[in-house]
This record gives C-alpha cells, sequence and structure tokens, in this order.
C-alpha cells in the first residue's frame, strides 16, 4: 500500500510542478493579447481607432493590476474549481468549450492513428525479427527511412499524390464543411473519409520506431533457452513465434504504447496543420500565435493531465505485472 | 469585424511554398458545379478557418459578420473617395456652429427585422450602452444622446468634436433596445440570433458555414443577391485555390501573378486601390527614451533620399504599389488637402544619392574604409525587424538593404515572430521596423495624422504605444490636431493652415520613412455579379474585410444578366 501512496503523492508533486509552468511559460512570450488583436485588425486594413485599445483591453480583462503571484494564485484556485477562463482567440466563448470542440476530434485521429501504427509495427516486428537474416530485413531501413523523412514533406508528398493528383482524399479539413457535426450515418462516413490520409501519414511516418524496437527484442527472445527449449520439444514454429518469443519481446513495447497515448491528446499539431484538421494542435497554434494564455493553459492543462495519467497506469500496471518493481532494493 | 488571420496568411502566401506547389495541382482537380437559379443569386466568400465561433456581436472584435450587413451605421462614410456620406439610417446630420452638437434625422419607415419599429430611442439607446460599457467602445465616442423625438436625435459633446462624427454616424452600428436591454454584458455577447436592419439576416449556422439571405422587409428594398454564404477556408492558399477553382465570388489578398487576374481567373476581375502607406517605422525621439542613429533627423533623411522606390515597387510588390506623399496624406484621395508648401510632392522614385550624401555629411558622419559613414569611431549601422512570413516585406527589406549599402548605411534585417515584432513595436524597442500608416472613418488626412502623430497617443520607450510608435512628438502638430476638431470639416480654408503645418513638419523630421503607398488587391467574380466598384467608380472601398464597405457592395451587387 505504502507503495501506492508513494506513487500518488509523486504524481501531485509532478502535477502542481506542470501547472505552475503551465502558468509561467505563456507569460514569458514576448507580445500581449491586445496588441496582437490590434495590430490584426490594422493589418487587416480596418480602422483602429486608438481609443479601442482600452476598450479591449477591459473587453479581455488584461488591464488588472494585480501581481503576477495574485494571478498565480488565482490561476491555481481556477484550475481547481475546473474554471479554464475565457479564450481570448475565440473570444467570447470559454476554453473549455473550445478544448471540448477540439478534443475528440484529435482523440479520433491520433488515438486510432496510434493504435494501428502500433498494432502494424509490432506485427511486422515480429515476423521480421523471426525471419532475421531474410529479405525481410529489409523492411527495416525502408520503415525508418519513413520515420526519417520530415513529417511535413512526407505529408504533402502524399496529398500531392493522393489527393491533388488522383484526387482520392480531400485536401484538408475534419469533414464536409455543408454537413452540420452530429451523429448521423453521413456526418461520421465524411469524418472518417476527411481522417483516412492524416492518419495514413501517421501510420507511416511512426510505423518504423514500433518495427525496430519489436524487431529487435524479438531477435534477443529468440536466442533465449526457452526458445530452444521450445522448439526441441517439436512445436509449431507459428506456436514458439507467437506463444513464446513475441509475447515476452512485447512487453517494452506495450510500455511504450500506453506512454504515447498519454500524448495522444497533444495531437499532432504538423499534421493538424498540414491538413487544417479542426483538433487540438491547431488550437495550441492559435492559443500561441495570439497570445491566448488562458486557453494555453488551458490546452497544456490537458496534456499534462492525459501524459501523467498514462504514465500513473504504466507504473500501477508493472507493479501488477513485474512485482520487482514494488520493492525497493 | 473578422477574418483577423486573413492578411496575414495573405503574406505568408509563399512562404508556405511547398503547400502552394502541391495545392496548386488541387486547382485543376475543383470542378465548377452546375449553377441553379438559387446559386446564381448566392455570393460565396471565404471565411476564416477552422469551426466559426458563433459571434454576431458588432461590437465585438472577433465577430463573424453583421456590420454593415444586419446592423446598420446613422450613414456609410466612403473612406477611399471624398464624397459625401451616404444616408443608410439616418437622413441628415448637422453640427452647431462650435462642433459640440450634432443633430441627427432619422428614416421614419424601418423596421428591425422581427417586425418592431426603429425609432430614435435605439440610436439613443445604442450610444447610450456604448458610454456605460466602456468594453464596446472600440471608437473612443463621449458624448451624451437624446432622444428628441421618434425620428431625431441628438449628441452633446463637452468638447468641439467635428472630427468624432465619422465615427459616431459611420462606424457605431445600431441595435434594437428591445433586444439588447436584456444583456447583462454586451461585450461578450455572442448575439446568436441577431435582429437588425440590414439588408441581411442570419438564415443559418453550422460549424463551417453560414448563410445570411436578403431581408424582403429592407427599407431599401430588397437587395438582388439573395443569399451570402461564408464557407471556412484554412488560409490563404486554400482561398486562393478555391478562386481559381471558381467556388468563391471574392477575395481580398494578392495573387500570384496579379497583372494577369483576368487571363488566369476566367470570369474574375481584379482591383488595385492604394490606401496604406508602407513606411519604414522609426524609433525617432530620444527624448522618449529611443536609441540607435536613426534618432538622428539626417540619418532618417539619407534612407528616405537612398531608396530605389521603383525598384522596390517593381521586385516586392509587383507593381501594384504607388508613389507617396512625404507628408502622410493620400495622393489621390487628398489631393486637395495636400499641402502646397511640401518640399516635395511625392517621395522621388529614384535614388538621390547626392542628397542623402550631403545630410550625413552635414550631421557630422564621414565615410570609413569599408564604404560605411561613421561618426564617432561607431559605424552608421540600422537593424530592421521584420515580421517572418511577410514576403513582400522581407523582398523589399532585403533590396532596401543592397540599395542603402551604397548610400554608406548598413542595415541588418531581422525577421521576428507576429508577437515579438508587435511587442517591440508598441514598446519602441527597435531602431527600424517596416509597417504601414493606415487610415481613418472618412476621406481625410486627419485621421491617419491623429494617430500616428499626435503625443496623446505615444508613450516612452518601455511603455505600449498606439498607434504612434515612432515616438513623434511636436507641439506645433499636436496644437494643429486639437484646432481641427473644432473646424466644420466642410471649411477648407480654415483648415488648410492647419492642414499645412502637420504635413510640414512631418515631412521635416520623417519619423516614419515613407516608402511607397501600398495597394489593396482584391479579385472578384465578374461573370457571376455585376455592379463591383472599380477605379472609376469607387462607390465604396472593395475590401472584402471593409466594414460597413462590404455591405455596400453587397446591396449593388446584382446576378449578371439581370
Amino acid at each position: 500500500m505504502r507503495y501506492y501512496a508513494r506513487k500518488f503523492g509523486f504524481y501531485l508533486v509532478a502535477l502542481w510542478a506542470a501547472l505552475t509552468l503551465n502558468f509561467f511559460i505563456p507569460r514569458l512570450m514576448p507580445g500581449n493579447p491586445v496588441d496582437i488583436l490590434m495590430a490584426k485588425l490594422a493589418q487587416r486594413g480596418g480602422t483602429v481607432d486608438p481609443s479601442a485599445r482600452r476598450a479591449y483591453e477591459l473587453m479581455l480583462g488584461t488591464n488588472s493590476s494585480e501581481s503576477l503571484f495574485q494571478q498565480y494564485i488565482s490561476y491555481l484556485g481556477n484550475m481547481f474549481r475546473g474554471d479554464l477562463g475565457i479564450s481570448v482567440s475565440a473570444f467570447p466563448a470559454p476554453v473549455s468549450e473550445v478544448i471540448a470542440g477540439a478534443l475528440p476530434w484529435t482523440l479520433m485521429l491520433v488515438g486510432i492513428a496510434t493504435f494501428l501504427s502500433f498494432a502494424f509495427g509490432i506485427i511486422l516486428g515480429t515476423f521480421v525479427g523471426w525471419r532475421r537474416g531474410t529479405w525481410l530485413d529489409s523492411l527495416v531501413p525502408a520503415t525508418t527511412v519513413l520515420s526519417a523523412v520530415p513529417y511535413f514533406w512526407l505529408a504533402l508528398l502524399l496529398v500531392a499524390v493522393l489527393s491533388s493528383a488522383w484526387g482520392w482524399f480531400p485536401l484538408q479539413g475534419g469533414y464536409d464543411i455543408l454537413l452540420s457535426p452530429g451523429w448521423n450515418g453521413e456526418f461520421i462516413g465524411s469524418a472518417i473519409y476527411y481522417g483516412t490520409l492524416p492518419a495514413l501519414t501517421i501510420v507511416i511516418s511512426s510505423v518504423g520506431g514500433w518495427l525496430l524496437g519489436m524487431r529487435n527484442m524479438m531477435v534477443s527472445a529468440t536466442s533465449e533457452d526457452y526458445v530452444l527449449t521450445a522448439q526441441a520439444k517439436g512445436l509449431r514454429d507459428s506456436r514458439i513465434m507467437i506463444k513464446y518469443a513475441a509475447r515476452n519481446a512485447v512487453l517494452p513495447s506495450v510500455a511504450g504504447f500506453a506512454i504515447s497515448l498519454g500524448f495522444v491528446v497533444s495531437g499532432a499539431v504538423i499534421t493538424e496543420q498540414v491538413f487544417s484538421y479542426p483538433g487540438i494542435g491547431s488550437k495550441l497554434l492559435q492559443a500561441v500565435q495570439n497570445n491566448d494564455y488562458a486557453l494555453m493553459q488551458g490546452v497544456f492543462l490537458v496534456i499534462t493531465v492525459a501524459v501523467l495519467g498514462a504514465n500513473l497506469v504504466v507504473d500501477l500496471l508493472y507493479a501488477v505485472i513485474d512485482p520487482r518493481t514494488r520493492v525497493s532494493g | 469585424m473578422m477574418f483577423l488571420k486573413a492578411r496575414r496568411f495573405s503574406r505568408t502566401r509563399t512562404a508556405a511554398a511547398g503547400l502552394a506547389a502541391v495545392a496548386m495541382l488541387a486547382t485543376a482537380c475543383g470542378g465548377s458545379s452546375a449553377q441553379s437559379d438559387a446559386n446564381k443569386a448566392t455570393l460565396v466568400l471565404p471565411g476564416p478557418a477552422g469551426d466559426f465561433q458563433i459571434n454576431f456581436n458588432p461590437f465585438s472584435p472577433t465577430s463573424l459578420e453583421g456590420a454593415g450587413t444586419i446592423f446598420e451605421p446613422l450613414f456609410f462614410f466612403n473612406n477611399i473617395r471624398d464624397v459625401e456620406p451616404r444616408p443608410r439610417l439616418g437622413k441628415t446630420f448637422k453640427w452647431n456652429a462650435d462642433g459640440t452638437q450634432l443633430d441627427i434625422e432619422l428614416r421614419d419607415d424601418v423596421k428591425w427585422a422581427d417586425g418592431e419599429k426603429f425609432t430614435a430611442q435605439d440610436v439613443a439607446f445604442t450610444l447610450d450602452m456604448i458610454t456605460k460599457n466602456q468594453a464596446i467602445n472600440g471608437t473612443g465616442y463621449k458624448g451624451t444622446a437624446t432622444a428628441v423625438d421618434d425620428t431625431h436625435v441628438t449628441v452633446k459633446f463637452a468638447e468641439p468634436s467635428y472630427m468624432d462624427g465619422p465615427q459616431v454616424l459611420g462606424r457605431i452600428y445600431i441595435v434594437p433596445e428591445h433586444k439588447w436591454k436584456d444583456f447583462g454584458t454586451p461585450a461578450t455577447e455572442p448575439v446568436k440570433e441577431p435582429v437588425g436592419t440590414g439588408p441581411f439576416m442570419l438564415e443559418e449556422f453550422k460549424a463551417q458555414a453560414f448563410t445570411l439571405k436578403a431581408n424582403p422587409g429592407y427599407w431599401g428594398g430588397e437587395p438582388a443577391v439573395k443569399k451570402v454564404r461564408y464557407i471556412s477556408m484554412s488560409g490563404n492558399q486554400a482561398t486562393v485555390d478555391a478562386l481559381k477553382a471558381g467556388q468563391i465570388d471574392w477575395q481580398t489578398g494578392p495573387v500570384p501573378d496579379i497583372k494577369n487576374v483576368e487571363k488566369n481567373y476566367p470570369g474574375y476581375k481584379a482591383v488595385t486601390i492604394p490606401m496604406n502607406q508602407v513606411a519604414l517605422f522609426t524609433c525617432s525621439n530620444a527624448a522618449l527614451g529611443c536609441q540607435g542613429p536613426q534618432t538622428d533627423v539626417a540619418v532618417r533623411k539619407a534612407i528616405y533620399y537612398g531608396m530605389n522606390r521603383t525598384q522596390l515597387n517593381a521586385l516586392a510588390f509587383e507593381n501594384t504599389a504607388s508613389e507617396i506623399s512625404p507628408g502622410a496624406a493620400l495622393l489621390e484621395r487628398d489631393k486637395d488637402q495636400i499641402s502646397g508648401k511640401l518640399k516635395e510632392k511625392t517621395a522621388p522614385m529614384q535614388p538621390d544619392t547626392a542628397k542623402a550624401t550631403q545630410a550625413l555629411e552635414a550631421a557630422g558622419y564621414t565615410k570609413g574604409g569599408d564604404g560605411i559613414y561613421q561618426k564617432d569611431g561607431k559605424p552608421l549601422a540600422l537593424t530592421l525587424k521584420v515580421v517572418a512570413g511577410w514576403t513582400d516585406y522581407i523582398t523589399a527589406v532585403d533590396t532596401m538593404t543592397q540599395q542603402l549599402q551604397q548610400v554608406g548605411i548598413k542595415i541588418t534585417a531581422q525577421q521576428l515572430s507576429w508577437n515579438e515584432w508587435s511587442d517591440a513595436r508598441g514598446r519602441g524597442n527597435y531602431e527600424l521596423l517596416i509597417d504601414s500608416i493606415y487610415q481613418g472613418p472618412a476621406p481625410d488626412p486627419f485621421y491617419n495624422a491623429s494617430y500616428f502623430f499626435s503625443t496623446s497617443n505615444t508613450a516612452k520607450v518601455g511603455e505600449t504605444a498606439q498607434p504612434n510608435f515612432a515616438r513623434f512628438s511636436n507641439p506645433d502638430v499636436d496644437a494643429a490636431l486639437a484646432a481641427l476638431k473644432g473646424i466644420d470639416p466642410e471649411d477648407d480654408a480654415a483648415r488648410q493652415p492647419y492642414l499645412d503645418t502637420i504635413q510640414t513638419k512631418i515631412e521635416e523630421s520623417i519619423p516614419y520613412i515613407p516608402i511607397l503607398t501600398g495597394g489593396t488587391t482584391s479579385e472578384y467574380n465578374a461573370k457571376k455579379f455585376t455592379g463591383w466598384p472599380t477605379k472609376e467608380d469607387l462607390y465604396a472601398f472593395p475590401a472584402l474585410w471593409g466594414r460597413p464597405d462590404a455591405s455596400e457592395i453587397i446591396m449593388k451587387l446584382k446576378p449578371a444578366g439581370q
């Protein structure tokens, strides 16, 4: 029990540290939301009367004379109550509403893509590791090259070929803009159609990592004595590969997968930018470009909680799977 | 009040060259759809990227739409041509002799979209609400309004306020008292079901598209454009693609190869209107804490004469820019107000090395061995800040660096993120930066002078100035600006001496070194609609983002063949 208490204590401290950083880091950025808003209105060619600055300060509530420390205390209080504040860039929408609108898109897209990439990587890695030394080994450099190519370039190439030249997929967006979002077949079908290419680019660019890790673990697992024993017993090859070698080799990858699930929430900023996907990554970019502290804090909070949560689950699971981690040396 | 990102994206266009190349291919596939009769009268416009945040509040800086189309001002001031204001909800307006009282007569045949009658009470309520809620007072309104009877409103000001007229009459959108009196905080009210007097009403709102429909009971008659549909566009490249595919009917912003729009986009035409004065902003005032060689007027003068504006126009602006007056008035629009006392009518298009050299040497600069001037052992070197991704400005800066090198001035360009750049500009932490001077709500050089050259809009270095970023401060100019507020804008003879003072002082000091007058280019579907503004008939500024200008244009459009 002490083990779990210590773990929870650690995660609480980590959460507090992350919340504190979430508060201070955005404020180190140059600029402030009102001037950005004024500059944008002016750049667009609009007439911006100097008195508008005062009005926007009042409107966005950025004229507070509170000290940074007071702001920090009330920020912690608001976070505790789940009040994320009002977004400046999507004014006057509350941050929670903006995030709630964007999060499902990211969760579905990046979540499914991460899972597919993991599954493909593990399955391919198992075969490649089992048949090491054959032509299958060339899959390793081939997929690593795809991972090494800058992601945005790979994505743009696929867009050029699959969307522009062949017209198989839409160029951008999360769904057909003439549809109203809702739980109906037409809309879900449109969302799947629009999400396929972005998901494909994520899978292609990340499958190499899983494959390489799994393949290497397979190689070391197959040289273990128990595999030799299994072969000596005359078990079928496929049974040895799956039940003996792969089952042991997959453990580190499972831990890695659980952690990468935590990062699903943070989305893929570049993916969402390339495809103009309406997810959390594009909201984060929007927040940064507009000095929208409240939205940045909200997005960071969601990411932090997700990553910490995923780590906590892995930690607890490991304690179940492997009793050695429970006892201190 | 929309599309905060539109202009910025227009500059990032070539920065995203990879995407551009890709998307160019896409245009080949974007087929045009069969046009039914309903589609013929539907104007399709590009909206901001991503999911729309519902907001039809005409006082909100993040409003999607409504200013001019759903909610109307009292008058329409055309800020690009020196013409009489066009009546909208108002019929006539009249100032008293000293400019402290404004009497407005209103139309009596106007109904709100929900059938209620529009009266002077609504106008008084709107003005009152702005006074009570400073957060929505984007125009700096400082009057007291009273409804005399159903069709007459009187606005009293504490001091002579002739110059506030265009803001009050032309930029405050009148809202219905019977709806808005229940809004606790009008600043944060998204007005999901807008009720206005305007030519259009909200028909349908979807996350990435919304539609306005013509108001059949509009006092000026139902507009010929039956529907206006805004669709979500992810940035400028997507907008240009949609234009190419004929999916949108109007967009403002540069497209590649501007001169050949009619050839490259069949059915479309382009119009380029000089509007904003592109200038090198200098932190010019040492008394307010500015540091660097640019605080010396001789250096600013040398830069002014060292530029080759013809070359800059060709290389950076596709020749869409035009000449600029050193007195900060617009050459064409303000031709009657441009001072005859200016030493130069326009900034020289060709470099004048002799004058640049003379200015520097008179100020004690000597030429060093590397061809760069120096004073007290310090070379004449300046940093010039530009926003990363603003490709036209970056090209201009690079070109200028080479041009000024020949005069003996070393410029180092520094590309910054938008946030960092606007922070440096506001606080005065810069030597030079490239930006533009924008115009006011009416065709009058008073406005940009009062915005950019008045001491009341500046601040010490380290504090935020808005928008007198050059920290220019001159008592004569301040006095002239104050005096102009008390002179009837119709009385040209009385105003001119003050305008002369302002323009000559600006020319003398050059706090914003004029480069060129930047052109704003809009492309529009001339095959589908007629009645677009042209250079000959500029009844409104033809930019998609112009508010309320866009509503004037949409009202004038007619489906082709009708």
